[in-house]
């Protein structure tokens, strides 16, 4: 008996009058079985630190009803949902027909850890892991990004030059929570390193509120899973503000920003309160020299998932229209966590979005 | 419309959650204090296999500040995205109008028998 069989699964959806595309899912939470599998990979005194868990960051106490990973990704032989490959490949690609799996990892919240030399030594550890058992064994259907600690903006850069010449390695990826916001110059020597390697930078919620962050909110601290999971859109908004401002994109031409798992239909209102805003405002910014809105529909994209679920699902797509989705969107699972996205709305998408999301956005942006 | 033995009764006690093949679906059959549930494998949010989920209770409906356990062992949580469907209806806690597809069970000689 095979229950999983009834479901549509991911690649069934997009085949339905699908023609020659792959499909790309840019967002693939594999993981270490443990922290003893980085142990070959660090120097001390950081090797002997990482398996006690009061060397890690923490958390904040919510605690999601529904867990946070998929029930059913859990591996044959136990662990870490994300941890065992050969179930990630036979469950994602094999069973949901994905044709290449950009592996984003759980590490990109290391930079809220207080002691950034350690951080340091943890996501390269956690990148040299990944490279060795992840994307060299599954080199057809794989691909990484390279794990940087943002809060050392110049041992994020050298890891950026370390790593940005594979070809494996597509996307730089940090964490949205930040201790100022990301436009500042502080953070340059990042968005240097990863223009030097033409590698676009991925910007995914973690640590919000946890470790050396700020509250999770400017009202401080929500009581619960839902409200606090619900307010991650403004982490993003916050942030791709800062970009616009600081001029980011002007000193920084060929940047590529991806908002993953940030959900997608706040942008409208915030390219239109940034364009009113700059239209009388435009002397906090006098570096700019087109619409905040333009910078953004030219220099970010946004992952699809958590999709927002209107009534009428049809709404999506002016929402579609108006945020230019024919080259903002990118497709993304968010496998194996629980809001993982088979999104039957992109199967009622046209034609031309699917393909787009899909494949083209992802090729174009990750250089595939 | 048919009816299908799915097997003697001892073999689903009080508690446990089964997957049986019966024309050509996937059923979950659950046991709650010797009554029985059959519902449909597919979850209507996205078609995950529901009933590969865990079985366990809920917060009733209650005042603000007010923490009310219940429905132990009544709840269905999909494995996917963690909706909550109550076992004996195949209605979701959030809009009864949101179900897993419910067959009828009953015993017929101590076999649990499955109408569809």
């Amino acid at each position: 008996m095979n229950a999983v069989a009834e479901s549509l699964t991911v690649g069934e959806i997009a085949s339905r009058g699908r023609e020659t595309y792959r499909i790309i899912d840019c967002d693939v939470h594999h993981a270490a079985p443990d922290m003893a599998a980085l142990q070959p990979y660090l120097p001390e005194p950081w090797r002997s630190k990482i398996v006690n868990s009061a060397s890690h960051i923490g958390g904040l106490g919510y605690l999601s009803p529904a867990g946070h990973r998929r029930k059913d990704a859990i591996p044959p032989g136990g662990g870490m949902v994300g941890s065992d490959p050969e179930f990630l490949h036979r469950q994602l690609i094999l069973e949901n027909k994905v044709d290449l799996a950009i592996l984003t990892g759980e590490m990109y919240g290391w930079n809220m850890h207080p002691n950034e030399d350690y951080a340091n030594a943890v996501v390269q550890a956690f990148n040299s892991y990944t490279i060795e058992h992840w994307l060299e064994p599954y080199a057809q259907h794989f691909r990484g990004a390279i794990t940087i600690n943002s809060n050392d903006p110049h041992a994020a850069a050298a890891e950026i030059d370390r790593l940005g010449a594979r070809p494996d390695m597509v996307m730089v990826i940090m964490g949205a929570t930040s201790t100022r916001p990301y436009g500042q110059k502080y953070y340059h020597p990042i968005y240097a390193a990863a223009a030097r390697h033409h590698l676009p930078i991925g910007v995914h919620p973690a640590n919000a509120g946890v470790g050396i962050a700020h509250a999770v909110t400017a009202m401080g601290y929500p009581r619960t899973f839902f409200e606090y999971h619900t307010g991650l859109s403004t982490l993003f908004q916050i942030q791709l503000i800062s970009l616009v401002a600081e001029g980011v994109f002007e000193k920084f031409p060929d940047l590529q920003f991806i908002c993953i798992e940030g959900g997608v239909s706040w942008l409208p209102q915030l390219l239109w309160r940034m364009d009113k805003n700059y239209k009388t405002l435009r002397a906090d910014a006098p570096w700019l020299k087109r619409l905040p809105s333009e910078y953004v529909l030219d220099h970010c994209t946004l992952t699809t998932q958590p999709l927002e679920e209107p009534p009428d699902p049809t709404w999506l797509l002016y929402i579609f229209e108006m945020i230019q989705a024919e080259k903002t969107l990118l497709y993304a699972s968010d496998y194996p966590h629980w809001d993982f996205d088979a999104n039957h709305v992109l199967a009622r998408l046209p034609q031309h979005y699917k393909k787009a999301i899909f494949q083209d956005n992802a090729a174009r942006v990750l250089r595939l | 419309m048919g009816k299908h033995s799915i097997g003697r009764v001892e073999a689903f006690p009080p508690g446990k959650q089964s997957l049986v093949r019966v024309a050509g679906r996937t059923l979950g059959i659950f046991n709650i204090n010797d009554e029985y549930y059959a519902l449909h494998n597919l979850c209507p949010h996205n078609q995950a296999p529901v009933c590969l989920g865990d079985v366990g209770g809920t917060l009733l409906p209650s005042q603000p500040g007010e923490y009310i356990p219940g429905m132990e062992g009544e709840i269905l949580r999909c494995p996917w995205h963690g909706w909550e469907f109550n076992i004996k209806t195949g209605s979701s806690l959030f809009d009864p109008a949101v179900k897993v597809t419910t067959y009828a069970v009953t015993v017929e000689n101590g076999e649990l028998v499955i109408e569809i």
